[in-house]
């Protein structure tokens, strides 16, 4: 076959099964329940922190020192912490922190990790094991603690812990990437591109990237879960967001800083926002999941 | 007292920091009230039967940082060594009141106050058996004073050099206030000074100048910290470093027909364990699960739920130290009087302790705590009144408000549990008056490092006293020498040279007609001058077994623990 011919078929085949491909996908992803909640529960978040003004009944400021946790009651349905504020109200405004902290770290390990992926998969030979090896240090340390070592050296604040953790999760990203490219950049379509005389850009971007997509959107949304978390503790061990930032694992720190009586009189104040954490965390993983068996044909029914 | 210059010269932060988390204590940043204590009754039993074995526990924040007393600085050092050694003088239980302790009298000033003679208690042993005399007494202050002797030493790999000594009588060698110590027969002792201090019979009662056996330094003056030998009622067993300090009862103590008011009897309990349990939860669990006797450093927030869970009760350490939002005078707009009166009348200061502090603590009116002699009661805080504030802040030319920075400590300290919290709430408190203060905090050796160095626009501090004298709080926290550029203490960069001058005078005079002047005069222009907001005057919570009796908490940061016993067995 000639080069011309092979690409006149792709192309024919490609226009066909991606509309099947997508409808497959959809249904795929639509039939896992446990994904359907995790969607369900991150639209009602992310709809909270969009809508916070209008949706919190109280400023996630107010102060009331006479109300130090006033358990839940139907004017403050979570409760008051330990400044007498209305912890329905920080929840909803700390979902505008929380996740677009993980969002942000997320995009930043992903750039990253996916131009760090594509350099090495595609250049190979020592560029490929300079790299990887570079992402291999950085996978040495458990990833909590490389990020407070971080935020040690650029110092405390949001932004900083969503770029320490955006720079924990570069190599996982750079890795997944890297095997896709390794695994696409022979396939007979990118060696017609190449014999077509593409540019190496070209070939990257729009030969070796899309067909690498999937796992990468896999990885990303789980790293989104993980990123979530780490900065929640982050700002729980006071390295993250800074008070008076409802930030949920800053919530978190500061009901235990008031000590053994929080476990007397205020666990609510734990509780709500501890909740909000585990609850994105896990509807963001269920996503990832639901991703990653609807984009594999193999786990298809 | 006499911390000024020369303390500040050996770096007066370091001596701070020396005391590491429980810092310096006691004194100095009030550390004191830190670490817990725990006393427990019987193998874990805790309880009211507790008295069974007499084993008291102690759980506290902290561990000691050096066994010999005047070469540490952090509280939890001193819980410790005051166990073990007796001073010449001491504080009696509960107050700063001056008792004769290894001396059988406070003696009466000489000369204008230029020297002391001091009669000694006669029969009283060291630990290892050498009789405590005169010559105790000479070898002890020698080897504090002079940077010569050669057993200026000790104390370990984070010794405090001394600080302490040079702290409160001015400095070593030729600066020393303390001219010469002579033993005029075997129990005589006469102190020459070079010129009057003050608070010098105070001084001599603190618990970091005490009487260490001087066959056991000459011995091993590198080890005497891992292993103190005094005449205290209790006597050192073991270490176990970074957990626990065993100390077991000194039956032949002098002290034990000395009178209990004064601080004398026992030791009742056979053995004392001190143990350190950082996590401020978890120490109070142990507490609350019976295997602490007694713990220290409450939150006032665990207070009712201490009360609540039965069994359990709750004694408040006296205030001796004070807890205040510092207003940097040298930065704008703070240079401005009207300014920081402002803030004083724009935070709801009442409101506030009682939020924080609960019955812990009295909202202050001055810059030191009522326990201090010549405290001026005429003085009242400034009244919560934002409207006022507004037109201050008008008449200042700021009536538009401004943006600045409010610090915070980010551990709790005694003097203010929860910084954190204080500091939002007066973020919110200074916003209504258009105070637009952005909250910022750092680990808390560099918190006191930049505070040193003036970063700041307004910081959250407080200072434990170490003697109940007024010139402990005043001339170290407020004079000029104190705003050293590097290292201050009066990190309000307060410099007025009226309220020098009375400063100075005060801690000259042995006068207490003249020392009532001074600084009733001092308290007035600190008030009108508002270099600070004065927040409360903490009594730090300690948690003991409802069996517990005898246990008086000094305000100093230290007691003995010879009286304790446990109800049903003394």
């Amino acid at each position: 076959m000639t080069a011309q011919a092979q690409q006149n078929v792709a192309v024919t085949a490609d226009g066909v099964e991606v509309r099947s491909r997508r409808k497959d996908f959809l249904k795929a992803f639509f039939s896992n329940r446990l994904a359907v909640f995790g969607t369900i529960v991150m639209a009602v978040f992310i709809l909270a922190a969009i809508f916070a003004p209008v949706v919190a009944p109280y400023g996630p400021y107010a102060q009331d020192l006479t109300g130090k946790f006033a358990g839940p009651s139907l004017a403050h349905p979570f409760g008051r912490d330990e400044l007498g504020r209305d912890i329905l109200s920080r929840v909803i405004y700390g979902a505008r922190i929380s996740l677009t902290a993980g969002l942000a770290a997320v995009v930043f390990s992903t750039v990253v990790g996916t131009l760090i992926g594509l350099t090495a998969g595609y250049a190979g030979k020592w560029v490929d094991s300079v790299l990887m090896r570079l992402m291999d240090v950085l996978l040495a340390f458990p990833s909590i603690l490389l990020a407070i070592v971080i935020v040690t050296i650029l110092g405390q604040g949001l932004t900083n812990a969503m770029l320490a953790v955006g720079i924990v999760y570069v190599p996982q990203l750079a890795r997944v990437v890297r095997s896709a490219v390794i695994s696409v950049r022979e396939r007979d379509y990118i060696e017609a591109e190449r014999a077509l005389g593409a540019s190496h850009t070209r070939i990257v971007f729009s030969g070796i990237l899309p067909n690498s997509l999937a796992p990468l959107i896999v990885q990303a949304t789980l790293t989104l879960a993980t990123a979530i978390l780490d900065i929640a503790a982050l700002s729980f061990l006071g390295l993250g967001a800074q008070a008076p930032s409802p930030e949920w694992g800053a919530m978190l720190t500061d009901a235990f800083r008031s000590g053994y009586g929080v476990f007397v009189s205020g666990q609510h104040a734990i509780l709500f926002p501890g909740i909000a954490i585990a609850l994105s965390v896990l509807s963001v993983n269920f996503i990832g999941d639901g991703l990653r068996d609807a984009f594999d044909p193999r786990r298809r029914r | 007292m006499a911390a000024n210059s020369d303390a500040r010269k050996m770096n007066r932060r370091d001596f701070l920091k020396a005391g590491g988390a429980g810092l310096a204590g006691a004194a100095l940043l009030g550390a004191a009230g830190c670490g817990g204590g725990t006393i427990q009754g019987g193998q874990g039993g805790g309880g009211g039967g507790a008295s069974s074995g007499n084993v008291f526990t102690y759980g506290r924040g902290s561990d000691s940082v050096s066994l010999d007393p005047i070469n540490a600085t952090d509280g939890e050092s001193f819980r410790v060594t005051i166990q073990i050694f007796d001073g010449l003088l001491a504080f009696s239980p509960g107050t700063t009141d001056v008792v004769p302790w290894l001396a059988t009298e406070v003696p009466k000033p000489e000369n204008g106050g230029l020297s002391y003679t001091f009669k000694l208690r006669k029969g009283v042993k060291f630990h290892d058996g050498t009789p405590f005399n005169a010559d105790a007494v000479v070898f002890n202050f020698n080897r504090w004073i002079y940077t010569k002797n050669p057993y200026h030493k000790g104390g370990g790999g984070q010794s405090a050099d001394f600080a302490y000594y040079s702290s409160m009588f001015g400095g070593f060698d030729d600066k020393s206030v303390i001219k010469k110590v002579e033993a005029l027969d075997n129990y005589t002792v006469r102190f020459t000074l070079r010129k009057p201090q003050g608070p010098f019979l105070r001084n001599m009662a603190m618990h970091q100048f005490v009487m260490a056996s001087p066959t056991a330094i000459k011995k091993d003056v590198e080890g005497f910290w891992r292993n103190p030998i005094g005449t205290g009622p209790f006597k050192f067993v073991n270490w176990d470093q970074g957990s626990e300090v065993d100390l077991k009862a000194n039956p032949d103590w002098w002290g034990k027909s000395y009178p209990t008011s004064k601080g004398g009897g026992g030791p009742h309990i056979k053995k004392l364990v001190i143990r350190s349990i950082p996590d401020n939860t978890s120490r109070v669990a142990a507490l609350t699960g019976g295997s602490l006797s007694a713990a220290d450093g409450l939150n006032p927030d665990d207070v009712p739920a201490v009360k609540k869970h039965g069994g359990l009760k709750v004694v408040l350490r006296p205030p001796l130290d004070i807890g205040y939002l510092a207003m940097n005078n040298e930065k704008k707009p703070f240079d401005d009087v009207r300014v920081r009166q402002a803030v004083n009348m724009a935070i709801n200061m009442p409101k506030l302790v009682q939020a924080f502090f609960g019955n812990t603590a009295t909202v202050a009116s001055n810059d030191m705590p009522p326990t201090v002699p010549y405290f001026n009661k005429s003085v009242k805080p400034y009244p919560y009144n934002p409207k006022k504030a507004k037109k201050l802040l008008q008449q200042a030319g700021v009536g538009g408000g401004f943006n600045t920075d409010l610090w915070y400590m980010p551990i709790p300290r005694p003097y203010m549990p929860d910084g954190k919290g204080i500091a939002q709430v007066m973020q919110n408190d200074l916003k209504k008056v258009g105070i637009k203060a952005k909250l910022v905090t750092y680990e808390w050796g560099t918190y006191l490092d930049k505070t040193g160095r003036g970063e700041h626009h307004m910081c959250l501090l407080g200072w434990t006293g170490d003697n109940g004298d007024p010139d402990n709080f005043l001339n170290v926290n407020l004079s000029s020498a104190s705003a050293t550029p590097k290292d201050a203490l009066n990190v309000a960069y307060y410099k007025n040279p009226q309220v020098d001058k009375l400063l100075k005078t005060g801690q000259e005079s042995i006068d207490p007609n003249v020392r009532r002047r001074v600084y009733y005069k001092a308290q007035e222009i600190l008030h009108r001058d508002a270099p600070w907001a004065p927040i409360a005057y903490a009594k730090p919570p300690i948690g003991l077994q409802d069996s517990v009796r005898g246990y008086d908490p000094s305000p100093t940061g230290s007691e003995a623990l010879n009286d304790v016993y446990f109800s049903g067995g003394k």
